[in-house]
């Protein structure tokens, strides 16, 4: 359970939605955090500007009082200003030509290097009443063409932590829109992801077991509802259309049958006549075996149609391919043997799938036939059952002319015969039929170049248990 | 041949394949009534006793299937022989050869048919219990699983011995191919290849090879038969 749980999760992750609403959400993460920094950058600048202004009048304040009365009156004035409770943010200070200290609140003169005047930020090496740590102070400073010095500041240690607080803010709600946002997309991708899977399982189910599986409705009357819909229409239209196809193949192949089985009946009795001479029951002879050709394409395309619909599914158990592919091989020992053809089987010895042991034997037998064939006399015909990766694989190889690589899709159509073996017994059936097992099993064929001659590779499913 | 009656019931319904069974049939010497429905062979088996019943798959009333069910419910035990086209033969069809009955896929040669009929029919007759069977100067034991003619042992692949066996067993009669796939190796279909005849040809140039004699006949157009001569 956890594990389906475990894999819808991995599919959604990697769903298309998925990656879409991750991109959505960068992009609107992006714009909110600009805008937010924008909000923030804004805010604490006018609060800056605001206190400038405020150190900007203090200073010229006291500037024209030392203009005014010189060094004591500003010595007094200042003392007076500390005096102000009202003012208890402010920080004075006047120094002379060595940085001593004339009057104000700072115990010492903050180390700056900027000379001649203009604005600081540092911390002050004592409290102020306002505040418990060492308070940070934003300050003017200028020397008086006397060498005296005067820095005339505030402390904004309490406009750093709001710009904090805004800082603070507006980062949670950013990161709680995001985890909202990305919650968000994992459900509406996650209930996309389901619908889309559940569609997807029934069509392969009926891939695999035939067109009588429908896609099941939530009866929500949403847009995927009428996805299932109009695919299930398409499939009654599918499975219609095919069951009069079968109707009409098996009409026609049961009103050939009958008149061919009573053709073949009348030139058997005319076969066995004392009356005809030799001549003419030679001819008979022939006519028979012409028409047994044709009854036997006829039924490799009955058998092949009949393995097409699936019917046989039913026979389905757990075979052992070793023993099937022994059991081919002892088969066609002799025919191999007449061919001077080395026809071994190597491998594993249990290689286990699901499946009809007759079609199984049919396929494995029609590729041993070819190999024998086409691979030529003296050649070496390999069998090989093997547990690939725990799924069950046969090969059959050989060591003669091989097929050109383009042909490769081609020799599986029906009655598709190679160039060079136009001329060989055969109808080009047979590899129809091996494909139309392999459909049957589920399973995928693989042609490849044997270097010399041709590999073919059956990869079954792993065994039902 | 052997003994016992030779009454054989024929149900199908199609007129002149009808005939030319109960013609060659005839011919061969079998006593043959006609039946062309379900119900009507129901009735006939009520009345009379078949040695072989040979039956139509497709009835125009009932099942050949569901008709022998009925056969066996009311006691009569005459093995049948079901003729099916290709795409009626399912599961239930191949599973008559369990039952001791057959089936034969149309369209069939009735030489085929012929010797289906004798081998349903010598089901009733005794049953062999030795364990060494003779045909001519060719000993087969089925103990040792080992053959020899004149006393000089012929190496046959275990394969190679159910086949000879078999061929042992239905000595003077005709085995068709179909017949050796689906005793000797149990298959189901005809590999329509010649691989038979060429498994036949290599046991039969064991067994022929150097001899008096050849015990193992081709039989045109259908399969084997093995007999001794004279």
């Amino acid at each position: 359970m956890s594990g389906t749980l475990f894999v819808l999760l991995a599919k959604t992750l990697t769903s298309s939605t998925f990656r879409q609403a991750l991109i959505a959400i960068a992009a609107f993460g992006m714009i909110a955090s600009a805008l937010f920094s924008y909000v923030f950058l804004s805010t604490s600048s006018y609060v800056r500007s605001r206190s400038d202004r405020g150190i900007m009048t203090e200073y010229s304040s006291l500037r024209s009082e030392y203009e005014r009365s010189g060094r004591d009156g500003l010595i007094a004035q200042i003392q007076q200003r500390i005096a102000d409770g009202n003012i208890a943010n402010n920080v004075y200070m006047l120094a002379d030509s060595s940085l001593a200290a004339l009057a104000g609140n700072l115990r010492e003169w903050p180390p700056t290097t900027t000379a001649a005047g203009g604005w600081i930020e540092f911390r002050a090496s004592e409290a102020t009443p306002n505040a418990a740590s060492r308070p940070l102070v934003r300050a003017m400073l200028q020397t008086f063409p006397s060498g005296d010095h005067l820095l005339v500041g505030r402390d904004i240690s309490d406009l750093d932590s709001f710009a904090d607080q805004i800082k603070t803010a507006m980062i949670s709600v950013a990161g709680l829109l995001l985890v909202i946002a990305g919650v968000a997309s994992v459900l509406v991708t996650r209930r996309t992801v389901g619908r889309i899977e559940s569609i997807n399982a029934t069509s392969r189910a009926i891939m695999q077991s035939g067109l009588d599986q429908r896609i099941p409705l939530r009866g929500t009357h949403d847009e995927w509802d009428r996805v299932a819909e109009n695919l299930n229409l398409m499939l009654d239209r599918i499975e219609t259309l095919m069951g009069e196809v079968r109707q009409v193949s098996d009409n026609v192949a049961h009103d050939l049958r009958t008149p061919l089985t009573r053709m073949r009946g009348r030139l058997e009795k005319a076969y066995h006549a004392q009356r005809i001479g030799g001549d003419d029951q030679a001819l008979i002879g022939d006519t028979i075996a012409d028409l047994d050709a044709v009854l036997r394409i006829f039924s490799s395309l009955t058998r092949i149609a009949q393995i097409g619909t699936q019917a046989r599914k039913g026979a389905f158990r757990t075979v052992n391919l070793v023993e099937i592919a022994g059991e081919v091989v002892e088969l066609y020992d002799a025919a191999a043997e007449q061919e001077g053809t080395r026809l071994t089987v190597v491998g594993d010895r249990e290689v286990l799938v699901t499946g009809d042991r007759d079609l199984i034997f049919d396929a494995i037998a029609n590729l041993v036939d070819n190999a024998i064939k086409h691979g030529g006399t003296g050649g070496q015909v390999v069998v090989a059952n093997e547990n690939i990766d725990g799924r069950p694989v046969i090969s059959i190889a050989d060591d003669g002319p091989g097929i050109p690589a383009h042909e490769y899709e081609q020799v599986f159509k029906r009655f598709y015969r190679l160039e060079h073996s136009r001329y060989t017994p055969g109808n080009g059936l047979g590899l129809s039929l091996v494909a139309a097992v392999a459909r049957l099993h589920g399973a995928r064929i693989e042609m490849l170049d044997n270097l010399p001659g041709l590999k073919l590779k059956l990869w079954f499913s792993a065994p039902i248990r | 041949m052997t003994g016992g009656h030779r009454r054989i019931l024929v149900v199908e319904d199609d007129p002149e394949t009808a005939g030319q069974l109960v013609e060659s049939l005839t011919t061969s010497g079998y006593q043959v009534d006609l039946a062309a429905s379900g119900n009507e062979a129901l009735s006939r088996c009520a009345a009379g006793d078949y040695a072989v019943i040979t039956m139509d798959r497709m009835l125009p009333d009932i099942d050949g299937i569901a008709v022998m069910r009925q056969l066996r419910d009311d006691g009569i035990a005459a093995p049948v022989l079901i003729v099916s086209a290709l795409g009626e033969v399912d599961d239930r069809v191949r599973g008559l050869r369990a039952g001791g009955d057959d089936y034969l896929v149309k369209p069939f040669s009735f030489v085929e048919l012929l010797a289906r009929i004798e081998a349903l029919g010598r089901r009733s007759d005794t049953i062999v219990k030795e364990t060494i069977l003779r045909v001519g100067d060719l000993a087969i034991d089925l103990v040792s699983r080992t053959a020899s003619r004149r006393g000089n042992d012929i190496f046959l692949f275990p394969r190679e011995f159910q086949l000879l066996e078999y061929l042992v067993r239905n000595e003077g009669r005709v085995v068709s191919r179909a017949m050796l796939l689906q005793h000797v190796w149990d298959l189901h279909f005809d590999p329509s290849t010649n691989i038979i005849d060429v498994y036949v040809g290599r046991v039969r140039r064991k067994v022929d090879g150097l001899q008096a004699y050849p015990l193992i006949h081709t039989v045109r157009g259908v399969g084997y038969s093995l007999r001794a001569p004279g």
